[in-house]
């Protein structure tokens, strides 16, 4: 795909290579393909249970491949003895449901992987929560439960617990989905803040706006596989694809 | 609704029992003339002559231990085994220490528990000198262990597996995950759970008189062969589990409504 003008020139992060799964009998991905560079921020958008789920979840593993590899900084993470957890490290991940803790505070839940894992010390790792709560604006909320929170809030703090790993890139599967309408653009700003700030990112979203106007490059799966893989510009304004101009068509 | 029941519940046991012993002692001073002199005599029978009530209270004490001790192996076990089968049922790991956990689970949950403790006195600890509490402790322990598991890996099982994969993106083993984020939230609501199975305990211990262990059954039950009489120490008995009983499930209540608290 050297052709493709979204591809930066940045050092490639994850490469897939022939990535299969199926669930049983059921083929859900097959035989993908692609690079993913530092800087980019990635729009993956499909029908419904067209596998983005699937897709993004195989990148750190949650899934595990039924073929093919997935090199993370170099390393091929789907090789036996390879410690996942380190990969996972280094790699946020944000739920459509959130998934925040329900068993701790708001400031818990971003200290906990930090300290627990080495990375910080615990007063470094309160240091932090309260930074990263400062940028997602929640810094009122520390000492609160997750239910005590909206569905807003909590994907804020979703995050910005992500953040608190310092990761190299960030996955999101669906971050407003779950989100009453009022609460979608207060979620988005983060992340435009975050791609602002050159992370790199994955995001499965049905925000068509957000694809287009954040991220560096949209990505359609369709029937397993990826089928138009471009600049938002091309994707949305100049399909190829005669299903994707079906599914804008039906999403617009 | 639940305390409005419990308290009065706890306190007839409590009045109907006093009602016995005061009766006996006073029975046995010979002042209450006026009282059924039938009841009196035989309440200072049942319990008051040649201190028989020492049988109950001695009885009281070992079913206490024996139901504390036997709960603690219990939970310990229990979440050892509840553990190792949701490892590998999440990762497939432990492949090996799953299939002895469940052949455990299924054999004790399979058999009489009464077949259970006189296994482990007659066959297991034939040879062996070892003190009749103790080899309770072991039997109802290691009964327990099998309910609590169950109990607790169903506990594990309802929390969002959302909660593990949160974890697992952050890096986070599956130790870590567990103590730190399932647990907390499944003990919670496995709490009115456990809390039957420790009533279930606790009454199940009444058997340990096969074993020829003092218990608080086989006190009463000595009782009742040395005076011939089966109602008052019988009752008395009963009334006694009865009052555990309720008091330990307004404990859990009690711990319950804290953890609630604690939370939201
Ligand atoms: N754990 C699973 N077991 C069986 N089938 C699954 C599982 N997860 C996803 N699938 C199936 O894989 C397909 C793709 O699912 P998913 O990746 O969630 O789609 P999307 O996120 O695009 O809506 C769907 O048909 C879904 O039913
Ligand atoms: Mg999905």
């Amino acid at each position: 795909m050297s052709d493709n003008p979204a591809i930066a020139n940045g050092e490639v992060l994850i490469r897939v290579e022939n990535l299969c799964k199926s669930f049983g009998d059921h083929v859900v991905l097959n035989d993908i393909s692609m690079e993913i560079r530092k800087g980019e921020v990635i729009s993956v958008i499909g029908p419904s249970g067209c596998g983005k789920s699937t897709f993004i979840r195989s990148l750190n593993l949650l899934e595990e491949p039924t073929g093919g590899s997935i090199f993370f900084e170099g390393e091929d993470i789907t090789e036996r003895g390879v410690d996942i957890r380190k990969v996972r490290e280094k790699i946020g991940m944000v739920f459509q449901q959130f998934n925040l803790f329900d068993n701790m505070t708001v400031k818990k839940n971003i200290m906990l992987a930090p300290s627990k894992l080495g990375v910080l010390t615990r007063p470094e790792a309160e240091k932090k929560a309260i930074e990263l709560l400062e940028m997602v604006g929640l810094s009122d909320k520390a000492d609160q439960y997750p239910a005590q929170l909206s569905g807003g809030q909590k994907q804020r703090v979703a995050i910005a617990r992500s953040l608190a790993m310092n990761p190299d890139v960030m996955l999101f599967d669906e971050p407003t989905s779950a989100l009453d309408p009022e609460m979608v653009g207060e979620v988005l700003n983060i992340m435009k803040e975050l791609a602002k700030k050159g992370m790199t990112m994955v995001v499965v979203t049905h925000e068509m706006g957000f694809a287009r106007e954040v991220s560096t490059r949209a990505i359609f799966i369709d029937e397993g596989n990826i089928q138009e893989d471009n600049t938002p510009e091309v994707v949305f304004t100049n399909p190829k694809n005669e299903r994707l101009r079906e599914f804008l068509k039906s999403v617009l | 609704m639940k305390k409005c029941k419990k308290i009065p519940a706890v306190m007839l046991a409590g009045a109907a029992l006093m009602g016995l012993f005061t009766t006996a002692v006073s029975a046995a001073s010979g002042e209450e003339g006026n009282l059924q002199p039938e009841i009196v005599q035989r309440l200072y029978d049942n319990f008051v002559k040649d201190d028989r009530w020492k049988y109950l209270l001695e009885g009281l004490g070992n079913t206490a231990l024996i139901t504390f001790f036997a709960m603690i192996i219990g939970i310990v076990i229990g979440f050892m085994l509840a553990i190792i089968r949701v490892a590998h049922d999440k990762n497939g790991s432990v492949p090996v220490l799953n299939l002895i956990a469940k052949l455990y689970i299924t054999i004790i949950r399979g058999t009489p528990v009464m077949i259970q403790l006189l296994i482990i006195y007659f066959v297991i600890f034939a040879a062996v000198d070892i003190d009749k509490v103790l080899v309770a402790i072991i039997a109802f322990g290691v009964n327990s262990a099998a309910y609590v598991s169950e109990v607790v890996r169903s506990g594990i099982m309802s929390i969002d597996n959302g909660q593990f994969e949160a974890g697992k993106s952050l890096g986070l083993g599956f130790p870590t995950i567990m103590i730190h984020i399932i647990l907390p939230q499944a003990f919670k609501n496995i709490l009115p759970a456990l809390g039957n199975e420790f009533i279930s305990l606790l009454k199940e211990t009444s058997i340990s008189g096969y074993i020829g262990l003092m218990d608080l059954t086989r006190g009463g039950d000595y009782i009742r062969s040395v005076t011939y009489e089966a109602f008052l120490p019988l009752i008395a008995v009963a009334l006694i589990y009865l009052i555990i009983v309720v008091l330990l499930s307004a404990g859990v209540s009690w711990l319950e409504r804290r953890l609630k608290k604690n939370e939201r």
